[in-house]
């Protein structure tokens, strides 16, 4: 066996979180665990956490900009519902296949049936 | 035609195994680490310079399972940052120690801290000994700096570690006071920390989503959306490429991207990027005109077996004949006796019968000979009109009006097919023009009286309501199929196949660092980059607002977009009161200002106090933070409420530290 993972070096007398391939693996949690897990802790009223810094939501209404070329869009293609901002490209927009309107959407996290 | 920009497509350099002489072995020289989300940074605090910048991220190849019975499975090396030469190749198997701008895959971390100390040529026996001076996130959970102490204290037994925030580490290096609005742009995050008189006002700073690699996301999609031919040849490399080289953001976002629906505006400063292309002619082998000489010369050569056949035929024919006259002869003669001997041979009964198989191959010959005739001068009449009636004249002139003639026909023809079908379209849909319309014609056939059909064009009714493909279209879409090949066959070929492997970049180089100010723009629902500054500033004094917005410090990778200092002053003086006055600093080198800083940092004799050693470790815990002028602020996590009533969930708490899950 050669494999990176069992290599040893001089510095290091043991390996601390690196497990050798076929042992069981531990779970990190993701950043979202550790912060839901950080958020049950009865926190000073002071303590500023890292949840507790995002970003307000906008407030600014959201401006429409064409799917397709990025150009400001007065308009939404119903069938679709991809914006579009003239007639040449309603004919594009008309034109593009189901997956390609669909990318388009989730592009703009607007694929949801929520939104 | 314009310059065409052309991908660099960048190679990493594997690095080089550092030298690690005496005076840092012996020196108890401290080690800066600025561990990035998107680059990891290290070197010695004695240095100017960095010895290692690579990228935060580990590909650790599959093993081969379909070899798996032949030999041990020789687990391919794991590389890790410069060691990876071409991302591209191991781009679904990179992991990186990173969720979001926080470190949580610690195994990960390890093999990158494994990285480091090697490429340093640390040779010292079990242990690194040497002082660390580590940048985290800014707000770092205390559950993350547990588990990097936890690795740094107990798995390379460093004597002591120091945590800092790198934008903090930033702004002290570009010694531009102790008050000032962060803005720090981040691979994933953008940071804005107020710092009044040093002080850090950690309560309203703020943190958005949102980076650098959400910007090469956004390009990358919106590029394969764009060119759906060229999906694979749009990789992330090559966007991160364009995005660093090609973007830039726009003063204006609204006014700049109205300019770009003028087609001329358009031509003008339209990008264009060359993706990487193989010669069509090598690729397929053969032009057309090869093609089509290669079809010629196969059709050629059949039409010379079939006339060999039939010459054959015929002389077979010719023998048969001569032979059956000859027996023909001998009843003449009289012969009989002989005769009834060859017409035995022969399978012939009587001489009637003999006669009429005669006249068959009398007339078998003569028809063979006319084939013969017939097929050479088809030859001669293919080699004269090798396309039928759509022949182009040759002089140029001529030849171009007809080509434009040819053209416009097939584009009248196909927008004639498009209306026809956009009519039928509308026909099976109720409630539209086209469909009362029918409803019309088919109540006057209805009504139409015994005249009817007495002219011909009455019988075009019927065409006008049929929902299916008529005779019409069917006569047009021959026409057009014959245009088709005759435009495809005489139409000059594009200049340059190079031009198909063109991306056009117009709005896009402005559309994806916009999403810095409109995160909304890819449903991120957060206030963009102004916005959110103008809400930070909301909860400053008016006196300290200024403070702030005279010295808005701009770091970070993500900074380094041309005109972002401009939007910045702009989006300002929109914000703050009439006439009073911003300004905004950006750093001298926004990646590497963080690293110079720890540097500084580390260098000083102050560092050792600022140090967690490992008794502290050991005494305070993992979380522990020892604070400094570039620190996070250290809140001790508090005991766990212990719900007696809920007893079962605490064992839940407990059991989720140490999930095990098979590999």
């Amino acid at each position: 066996m050669t494999g990176d993972s069992e290599k040893t070096y001089r510095f290091k007398t043991e390996n601390k979180f690196l497990v050798k391939s076929g042992c069981k693996k531990r779970m990190w949690r993701s950043l979202k665990q550790i912060l839901t897990a950080e958020r049950t802790l009865p926190w000073h009223n002071d303590a500023v956490l890292y949840y507790s810094i995002n970003a307000p939501p906008t407030f600014k209404p959201t401006k429409k900009y064409s799917d397709i070329s990025g150009l400001p869009a007065p308009y939404m293609d119903r069938h679709s519902k991809l914006f579009y901002s003239n007639a040449e490209e309603f004919a594009t927009v008309r034109s593009l296949p189901m997956d390609i309107t669909a990318g388009y959407l989730q592009l703009r996290g607007a694929n949801t049936i929520v939104g | 035609m314009e310059n065409v920009l052309v991908l660099k497509d960048y190679k990493t350099v594997p690095d080089i195994v550092h030298e690690y002489s005496p005076t840092l072995k012996f020196g108890h020289i401290p080690l800066v680490i600025d561990n990035g989300s998107y680059q990891c940074r290290v070197g010695w605090s004695i240095n100017d310079e960095p010895n290692l910048i690579f990228k935060n991220l580990i590909a650790r190849p599959r093993k081969d399972r379909c070899k798996k019975d032949a030999e041990p499975p020789a687990t391919p090396p794991i590389q890790i940052g410069n060691d990876i030469i071409n991302i591209e190749a191991v781009r679904f198997q990179l992991k990186t120690q990173f969720d979001k701008n926080v470190v949580t895959h610690f195994e990960a971390q390890e093999q990158v801290f494994d990285y480091i100390f090697s490429h340093l040529g640390i040779d010292n026996d079990g242990s690194v000994p040497h002082p660390i001076a580590l940048t985290e996130a800014f707000v770092t959970p205390n559950y993350s700096r547990q588990l990097m102490s936890e690795l740094l204290f107990e798995g390379y037994g460093v004597p002591g570690v120091s945590y800092g925030v790198d934008s903090l580490f930033s702004m002290y290096k570009n010694d531009i006071g102790d008050t000032a609005l962060i803005v720090n742009c981040g691979y994933h995050t953008i940071h804005i920390i107020p710092v009044i008189r040093g002080q850090v006002i950690v309560d309203h700073a703020r943190r958005i989503n949102l980076g650098g690699s959400e910007m090469i996301y956004y390009l990358h999609k919106l590029l394969q959306l764009k060119y759906p031919v060229h999906v694979n040849a749009i990789t992330m490399s090559r966007v991160e490429e364009i995005l660093q080289e090609h973007c830039s953001i726009a003063l204006d976002y609204q006014e700049e991207i109205r300019k770009w629906a003028n087609p001329d505006y358009y031509e003008a400063n339209v990008k264009r990027i060359q993706l990487p292309y193989v010669q069509a002619a090598t690729s397929s082998g053969l032009t057309a005109e090869q093609q089509k000489e290669r079809k010629k010369e196969m059709a050629r050569r059949l039409l010379e077996i079939n006339a060999r056949k039939r010459e054959e035929r015929l002389a077979e024919d010719e023998e048969q004949l001569n032979q059956l006259l000859a027996i023909k002869d001998m009843i003449e003669d009289g012969d009989t006796d002989e005769f009834n001997e060859a017409i035995k041979g022969f399978d012939i009964k009587s001489y009637e019968d003999l006669q009429r198989q005669i006249s068959n191959i009398h007339m078998r010959i003569e028809k063979n000979k006319q084939r013969i005739v017939a097929a050479a001068t088809a030859e001669e009449n293919l080699e004269t009109r090798p396309t039928g009636r759509l022949n182009p004249p040759t002089e140029p002139e001529a030849f171009q009006t007809w080509l434009n003639e040819t053209r416009s026909k097939y584009r009248e023809l196909v927008a004639r097919r498009e209306a026809r079908r956009a009519r039928r379209a509308a026909m099976v849909k109720r409630r539209t023009a086209a469909a009362a319309e029918r409803m019309r014609v088919i109540s006057r056939l209805a009504a139409a009286g015994d005249d009817f059909g007495n002219q011909d064009s009455d019988w075009d009714a019927y065409k006008s309501i049929s929902r299916e493909a008529d005779s019409d279209s069917e006569a047009d879409g021959e026409r057009l199929m014959e245009l088709e090949e005759a435009l495809r066959e005489y139409e000059p070929p594009p200049a340059n196949s190079s031009q198909h492997h063109q991306l056009h970049l117009a709005i896009e180089p402005l559309r994806a660092p916009e999403l810095m100010f409109q995160p909304s723009m890819m449903g991120n629902l957060e206030a963009g980059l102004a916005e959110t500054m103008e809400y930070v500033f909301k909860h400053f004094s008016p006196e300290d607002q200024l403070l702030l917005a005279n010295n808005v410090f701009l770091t970070g990778g993500s900074s380094q977009f041309p005109g972002l200092k401009e939007r910045l002053e702009r989006e300002l003086l929109e914000m703050r009161p009439f006439q009073s006055t911003h300004k905004v600093v950006v750093a001298k080198n926004p990646s590497l200002d963080a690293w110079y800083g720890a540097r500084d940092f580390a260098g000083s004799n102050e560092f050792e106090n600022w140090c967690i050693s490992k008794e502290e470790y050991y005494e305070m815990g993992g979380e522990y933070l020892k604070e400094h002028y570039a620190s996070n602020k250290y809140y001790k996590s508090p005991a766990p409420i212990v719900d007696n009533t809920l007893a079962p969930s605490i064992d839940a708490n407990v059991v989720k530290e140490e999930i095990v899950v098979d590999c």
